[in-house]
């Protein structure tokens, strides 16, 4: 037999993956399964409503390993093999076991030339553990990730798939991370458009209670 | 002082349309108060608004596509074959906007969702179809929840859904969920990240007008595109086609990002002097700095050195004149501080993160680019490494399925052609002459 048949090069699925839930825990509630049947709804196939499913999932069971992927397949009624494929290719599901706060440092461009790496260093050195990895108490787990869109306000992070951060410096990184230890959760912030600081005297939303302001980030050398 | 700016008029006095001056816009109440679905209200009504006349306007306003390709809105809703009986067709509107340097469309999410909802519908009635998703980066969780109460709203008071104003026009409007990739902003590939698929993009033809979601004739315009069609209706096409830049009209949001004193979303008419935008809008460069490097519109608009932009103004012709490309109208700054090897060494290192693999030259070559950049970032390069980085980008340019690889090449191209000494002087063994310490390079 080829080597390449023996040694595939690309991880494949297994048909029937080894349990990573017991069987009792492994289930949608029906209020989950109608949600789903709900999302199936929106699209003229079921497979349309299947990255909504794998988000229902991962917030239920907090990552995605295959066992998980098989049962919201199954839900949405697509084959396995499909939806696995659809798991492995979006950076936002996580395929692994995760900390209970994933914070994804931007250090793209606009953040890489705001001190992106300035953050992301710092709190590596903060957490004692490198980017891709968890702290041993499973609270944090760091990720350097591509743009998030929110280059104006660099350098900034996102916590598990959530909040977004901005304006991050090393004060604002500690206050972070006491708020996560302390159970609490980081606001929305609202960032206000500086011709609404001219015409209206800050931010144009009245049903939020965090703003920041687009800000010059500060030079390399004074936020680490 | 002197107010003018290139084509896009006396921008101090200018009146913003798509973030007007009102507290809490987003909100469907305000939003009504102000106009909002006045021009759903209007072509729904009046007899004069068929669907052809709806075009016809958008068409008539010159309107071009924000997204990054600046393609005319009116002429790509106009290749919608006709209607035929029983078969579906579609409209997407592209909010996965993941182009590092580029965050106008969340602002405008949050700020005015319902004009992307009330443009999403007029486009709708004047490509006559029933359905139209709205796509938005799984990363942005938090805006997809405001919208998805808003858009609540807008269904709950009958702007959207069955019979719309009792006028016999339906529209259904579905937000999805994107989760993390930067290919999926490629319509094509989008199409089939809607579809539950991996999101690989498609060959073309056939396009999607022709063959899109599920095989049925599908439109997709970028969010800001789609905002832009309310103010086009209420105001009249003519109004938009006076604003900014002839050739290239409109109001426009331009995202400054970078080393400069007051980055953020402005919104201005397009053909601004991009001088004016950095030192008089965004209020110049930080710690009173000399300017280095502009990119335009987004990572893959090649870099403009700052000798180049005297005169340029914010437009697809006067940028493309001058060596670059519209884009997103997404700016990066940098002062005179940045080393563009590390630069580009970043940037190399998102396409090939973002590479779907799916194309053997873009698979592989992102990943040479961003292994050739960073064995120079590091002093570990040759002088020969330059002409091979050059060479290989010819290589991908045009040979893939989508533009992800010409993307992905530009950059390389244009920083390397454009600040040649700094890649020379990181290099080993290089005839230093750009003034940079080679002590310092390979210590």
């Amino acid at each position: 037999m080829a080597d390449f048949i023996k040694n595939p090069v690309v991880e494949l699925p297994e048909r029937n993956p080894a349990p990573s839930f017991p069987a009792s825990e492994l289930v949608f509630t029906d209020a989950e399964k109608a949600q789903i049947a709900e999302y199936v709804e929106r699209y003229p196939t079921a497979d349309g409503a299947i990255m909504r499913a794998l988000w229902l999932a991962q917030e239920k069971f907090g990552y995605l390993p295959p066992d998980v992927i098989k049962l919201a397949a199954e839900e949405v009624g697509m084959p396995y093999a499909k939806a696995y494929g659809v798991a492995t290719f979006y950076t936002q599901y996580y395929k692994k076991k995760m900390g209970a706060h994933v914070l994804d440092v931007c250090t793209c461009f606009s953040c890489q030339i705001c001190g992106g790496y300035d953050m992301l260093h710092y709190l590596e050195n903060k957490l004692g553990i490198h980017k891709g990895e968890t702290t041993e108490d499973g609270q944090f787990s760091i990720q350097e990730v591509e743009c998030l869109g929110a280059c104006g306000s660099a350098p900034m992070l996102q916590v598990t798939n959530g909040s977004y951060v901005h304006n991050l410096t090393t004060d604002k990184v500690d206050a972070l991370i006491d708020a996560l230890r302390e159970g609490k959760s980081w606001p929305f912030e609202s960032v206000t458009l500086p011709q609404d600081e001219d015409d209206l005297g800050g931010n144009r939303r009245t049903d939020v209670t965090a703003t920041e302001t687009y800000q010059t980030p500060p030079a390399s050398e004074t936020i680490a | 002082m002197e107010a003018k700016s290139g084509k896009a008029g006396d921008w101090r006095s200018y009146e913003r349309v798509l973030l007007p001056k009102v507290k809490d816009y987003h909100q469907l109440e305000v939003y009504e108060a102000n106009g909002g679905y006045k021009a759903l209200r209007e072509i729904l009504t009046n007899d004069k608004w068929d669907p052809t006349a709806v075009t016809n306007e958008v068409k008539k306003s010159g309107l071009k596509g924000r997204g990054g390709a600046g393609f005319p809105t009116g002429l790509k809703w106009s290749f919608m074959p006709p209607v035929v009986e029983g078969v579906p067709r579609y409209l997407c509107c592209n909010g996965d906007e993941s182009e590092p340097g580029t965050f106008k469309d969340r602002q405008l999410l949050e700020y005015n969702p319902h004009a992307v909802f009330e443009g999403m519908l007029i486009a709708s009635y004047a490509m006559s179809l029933a359905g139209s998703y709205l796509y938005i980066r799984g990363e942005y969780a938090d805006w997809i929840t405001h919208m998805e109460g808003e858009l609540k709203k807008a269904y709950d008071k009958g702007y959207v859904g069955k019979n719309i104003m009792g006028s016999g026009f339906s529209s259904e409007l579905v937000i999805h969920k994107g989760a993390g990739a930067y290919i999926c902003g490629e319509e094509s590939s989008l199409m089939n990240s809607l579809e539950g698929k991996r999101a690989y993009p498609r060959v073309k033809p056939p396009f999607p007008a022709q063959k899109g979601i599920w095989g049925y004739p599908t439109t997709i315009n970028n969010v800001e595109t789609l905002a832009a069609v309310p103010y086009i209706i209420n105001r009249g096409g003519a109004w938009f086609a006076g604003t900014g830049a002839e050739k290239h009209p409109g109001p426009v949001l331009y995202g400054i990002s970078g080393h400069v004193n007051r980055p953020g979303v402005y919104e201005y008419p397009t053909g601004m002097l991009m001088t004016d935008l950095i030192y008089e809008v965004a209020g110049g460069i930080r710690g009173g700095k000399k300017l280095k490097a502009v990119v335009p519109g987004g990572s893959s608009t090649p870099v403009l050195r700052a000798d180049m932009i005297e005169g340029v103004t914010m437009d697809a012709d006067s940028l493309r004149e001058a060596g670059s490309m519209m884009g997103t109208s997404g700016m990066l700054v940098m002062d005179e501080d940045t080393d563009m090897v590390s630069f580009l060494r970043r940037i190399t290192h998102f396409y090939h993160h973002e590479s779907c693999g799916q194309c053997t030259p873009c698979r592989e070559g992102t990943g040479w680019l961003e292994n050739i950049v960073t064995r120079i970032d590091e002093g570990e390069g040759h002088l020969r490494d330059l002409d091979l980085l050059v060479d290989l980008c010819s290589e991908m340019e045009g040979r893939t399925v989508c533009a992800l690889a010409d993307a992905a090449a530009w950059p390389v191209r244009y920083t390397i052609d454009r600040f040649r000494s700094e890649f020379e002087a990181k290099c080993r063994a290089s005839l230093v002459s750009s003034g940079i310490d080679l002590a310092e390079v390979s210590a």
